[in-house]
């Protein structure tokens, strides 16, 4: 039996959870409302394979689907052998200083803004590019690619080096009472143990990469083309979004950025379904 | 086994944390070196007496007091908005839903934490052509709007960390006052959450960071270049990170890229003592700080 | 033993705990004003036996259970899961102390005042004076009274645990369930809780769970083994 306060308690807080949880869906309604005009016109089909060229007519966001793939693809290949030795590094020095200090290093730069990042890199990074390339404005993906993996290392990092502390002590023990030193146990015993977490922690860190607009939007030049090389300037469905808002409601360019949002949508879905799926059966709780 | 192997895997994991590191300290000293010089009364002022600015009575042009103004109103509307509703989300979850409700909004709010922030800025600035459309004329993109989409921005953490804390209290600590007689309800007041408070605060320092740094969602609702200091919610007003990326690609000098130097560097120690603060107080924070599209 | 001498009254327990099948078919009775000891192997749901009996299992996930259990409450025989009867009500009747002690962190007074805080009394001496009488039962009042305002927490493990029985006995409960009351305790501590456990069982119905077979045959009047529940009277030597 449950007096008056119980109940009342458990329907606010019921109540809150819904709406918390409808946020999300309402998310995806207001894309899904948006972009349908677009959708249905052209399918989605030919949203996703054509050019972007509204001269023509036509508004495929192609060029921004390899954009952003290529973009954090590059920039995961950067940032994951960096992320995995310094969590190593972590790892192997565990309570001592050098392990210490990099660690506090790795959070303090979990709190860089994207925006210093990216001011940083137009300032620096840019004309780094330029002259050593001797192309371009030095805007491009690879200049976009390299910052990003400045700033999905520390939480990959993290991650990782969180997922090393996962592996069962008796592992540890049983691999110290044999003999083996830090590196050996690192080597054999902890980096296979935590293969999952570190599968885990990288399609997270390419998800986020994906999502992030301000880098590419500052870094990788915006130019709509399907880019031919890594010194090419080019454009994310992110950086699409946020260029294109000030365009005319009604227009189909406008409507673009809600497919655009869609998609993006849609990946970080599956991305999460990923995750979860991956992250759970070892055991057995949520990460 | 492999010695070469071995020593390799020192070799490589100290080069890497010796360039992470070197990455790191780089970007402060380059920040430092050109912009600490500039961060004085006049880069937050400009030319206007900071009496007269701080009491509203002159507006000021060129300095970083609006934008600093406007991003502090931004983050106290967003947190007051989402700590209510994420907190009683995050009980409801550690203590009332059942199995498959907690596996289905589980699922649901780790969707949110990973929609990316310019989406969720998308998402408000649809609301608001929406409420403009049915509701009201006055409703535009504006502070209000900007607020709100920042709290969905930053609700999933206030859920999780919130969830994690209560889930965290060790199993007899949650039986003892029930077992003296207690209801769910004093159970939650008298032992959960005064345990749970350090993972709270944690969560809640976390989003006040994501809040002040956050760039894509301002953008798309309502963030201007130059609105002077916020008069009304349903208004434009300035920001700090946006100031910064507009004076990235529209600096009308030197003195005016002095000022992005200075307010880049103080947008940095903000959040950076933001950030590690919450990482202090409580040290499991990796999964959560993960989720920052 | 037939009803007059009964306190508990169990009838076809049942206990499921996520996939395992707990307790099977439990039946068995308590006899009132008595120490009765629950013994037999780790993982028989000694302890998960208890939670029936106050119905903490309910704030258990994946735990569910059939049956009836019938506690003589304020002179009545009552079906505790039956509608009728407040959950709280019932746990201020039937008290429980965990095996290991886990004092709130607040003062000793305040633990000891907490239940009834949570009850609803506020009257300052009353609360003063039943504290007081708690404390003096559990054997912890000339340790603690002259510094009822500090942490409980810097009370050493065997204080700690007679708090926590004095905690329990503050709302005068009718029985009390202990769970390994003295596992987590050195020999000295655990001698003054037995003492103790023996002067209670003339206001109250004790129930402890031990496995501490010389404990059992020091303290207990009648010994319960699990799983299957069978009885054996002290006057026996125990398995």
């Amino acid at each position: 039996m449950r007096g008056p306060g119980e109940s009342a308690t458990e329907r606010i807080l019921l109540v809150s959870a819904v709406v918390s949880a409808s946020v999300t869906v309402l998310i995806l309604g207001f894309m899904l409302v948006m972009a349908l005009p677009l959708l249905r016109g052209g399918g989605l089909f030919s949203l996703l394979t054509q050019h972007w060229e509204p001269g023509k007519g036509l508004y495929g966001i192609y060029p921004l689907l390899i954009t952003t793939a290529g973009i954090s693809s590059l920039g995961l290949l950067l940032a994951f052998p960096l992320s995995l030795g310094c969590a190593c590094l972590i790892g192997l020095y565990g309570r001592r200083p050098p392990g210490r200090l990099l660690r506090r290093i790795v959070q303090l730069m979990t709190g860089v803004p994207t925006v210093v990042y990216g001011f940083v890199g137009i300032f620096v990074l840019v004309p780094l590019i330029r002259e050593f390339f001797q192309t371009g404005s030095g805007m491009c993906l690879l200049t976009g690619a390299l910052m990003l993996s400045v700033l999905i290392a520390p939480t990959m990092i993290l991650f990782f080096q969180d997922s090393f502390e996962r592996v069962p002590r008796s592992h540890l023990a049983a691999a110290e009472a044999l003999g083996a030193d830090r590196a050996q146990t690192l080597l054999y015993v902890v980096l296979p143990a935590a293969r999952r977490g570190i599968l885990v922690g990288v399609i997270l860190a390419f998800g986020r990469a994906a999502g992030d607009t301000l880098i590419s939007l500052m870094l990788a030049g915006n130019a709509v083309q399907v880019p031919g090389s890594v010194l090419d300037s080019a454009r994310t469905l992110t950086a699409h979004i946020a260029l294109v808002i000030a365009a005319d409601y009604e227009s189909p360019e406008f409507r673009s950025i809600f497919a655009c949002g869609l998609i993006l949508y849609l990946f970080i879905t599956v991305i999460t379904v990923l995750v979860r799926r991956l992250a759970m059966p070892e055991s057995g709780e949520r990460p | 086994m492999n010695r070469f192997r071995e020593k390799a895997l020192i070799g490589v994991s100290w080069a890497c944390g010796i360039i992470l590191s070197g990455i790191f300290f780089f970007l402060v000293a380059y920040l430092a070196r050109q912009g600490a010089g500039v961060i004085d009364l006049k880069l937050v002022f400009g030319e206007t007496p900071p009496l007269e600015a701080l009491l509203l009575r002159q507006r000021v042009f060129d300095g970083l007091f609006p934008a600093m103004v406007g991003t502090f109103l931004l983050v106290c509307l967003s947190i007051v908005l989402a700590v209510p509703l994420g907190v009683a989300t995050g009980i409801y979850m550690a203590e009332y839903a059942g199995a498959r409700v907690k596996d289905l909004f589980n699922l649901v709010f780790d969707v949110l934490a990973g929609i990316p922030s310019i989406l969720v800025g998308l998402f408000g600035f649809a609301l608001a052509i929406f409420l403009h459309k049915h509701f009201s004329n006055r409703i535009q993109p504006c502070l209000l709007i900007s607020a709100l989409a920042l709290a969905f921005l930053v609700l999933p953490y206030i859920i999780r960390t919130t969830q994690a804390a209560l889930e965290g209290i060790p199993g007899e600590t949650r039986l003892t006052a029930l077992a003296l007689g207690a209801t769910k309800p004093q159970n939650l007041f008298h032992v959960l959450i005064p345990q749970s408070l350090s993972g709270m605060l944690s969560g809640l320092i976390l989003a006040i960071g994501r809040c002040a740094e956050d760039t894509a969602v301002i953008m798309l609702t309502g963030v201007v270049v130059s609105a002077g200091v916020p008069t009304s919610l349903l208004g434009p007003y300035e920001a700090l990170p946006f100031y910064i990326y507009y004076i990235s690609s529209q600096y009308a000098g030197p003195e005016e890229l002095l000022r992005g130097y200075g307010a880049s560097l103080i947008l940095l120690l903000l959040c950076t003592t933001l950030f590690f603060a919450a990482f202090l107080i409580k040290k499991r924070l990796t999964y959560l700080a993960l989720y920052r599209p | 033993m037939n009803d007059e001498q009964a306190k508990i009254k169990v009838t076809g327990l049942d206990f499921f705990y996520r996939d395992r099948h707990v307790l099977k078919d439990l039946n068995v009775r308590f006899e009132r004003n008595a120490i009765t000891a629950l013994v037999g192997p780790s993982g028989t749901g000694k302890s998960t036996f208890l939670y029936t009996l106050n119905r903490l299992w309910e704030n258990i996930p994946g735990a569910r259970m059939r049956g009836t259990v019938e506690i003589i409450l304020g002179g009545l025989w009552r079906d505790i899961y039956a509608g009728g009867y407040p959950v709280t009500e019932l746990r201020r009747r039937v008290g429980l102390v965990f095996q290991t002690p886990n004092p709130l962190p607040m003062s000793i007074r305040k633990n000891v005042a907490f239940p009834l805080k949570l009850a609803g009394n506020r009257d300052r001496r009353l609360l003063q004076d039943r504290i007081e009488q708690a404390l003096q039962a559990a054997y912890l009042w000339d340790e603690v009274k002259d510094r009822l305002d500090d942490d409980a927490r810097t009370l050493s493990g065997g204080q700690q645990q007679r708090l926590c029985i004095a905690r329990a006995l503050v709302l005068e409960p009718e029985v009390l369930l202990m769970d390994e009351p003295t596992s987590s305790l050195d020999a000295a501590a655990t001698e003054i809780i037995e003492t103790l456990l023996v002067a209670l069982k003339r206001r109250f119905t004790v129930l402890v769970v031990s496995h501490y077979l010389d404990q059992v045959r020091r303290v207990a009047d009648a010994v319960v083994t699990f799983p299957d529940g069978t009885v054996v009277s002290n006057s026996t030597e125990p398995r």
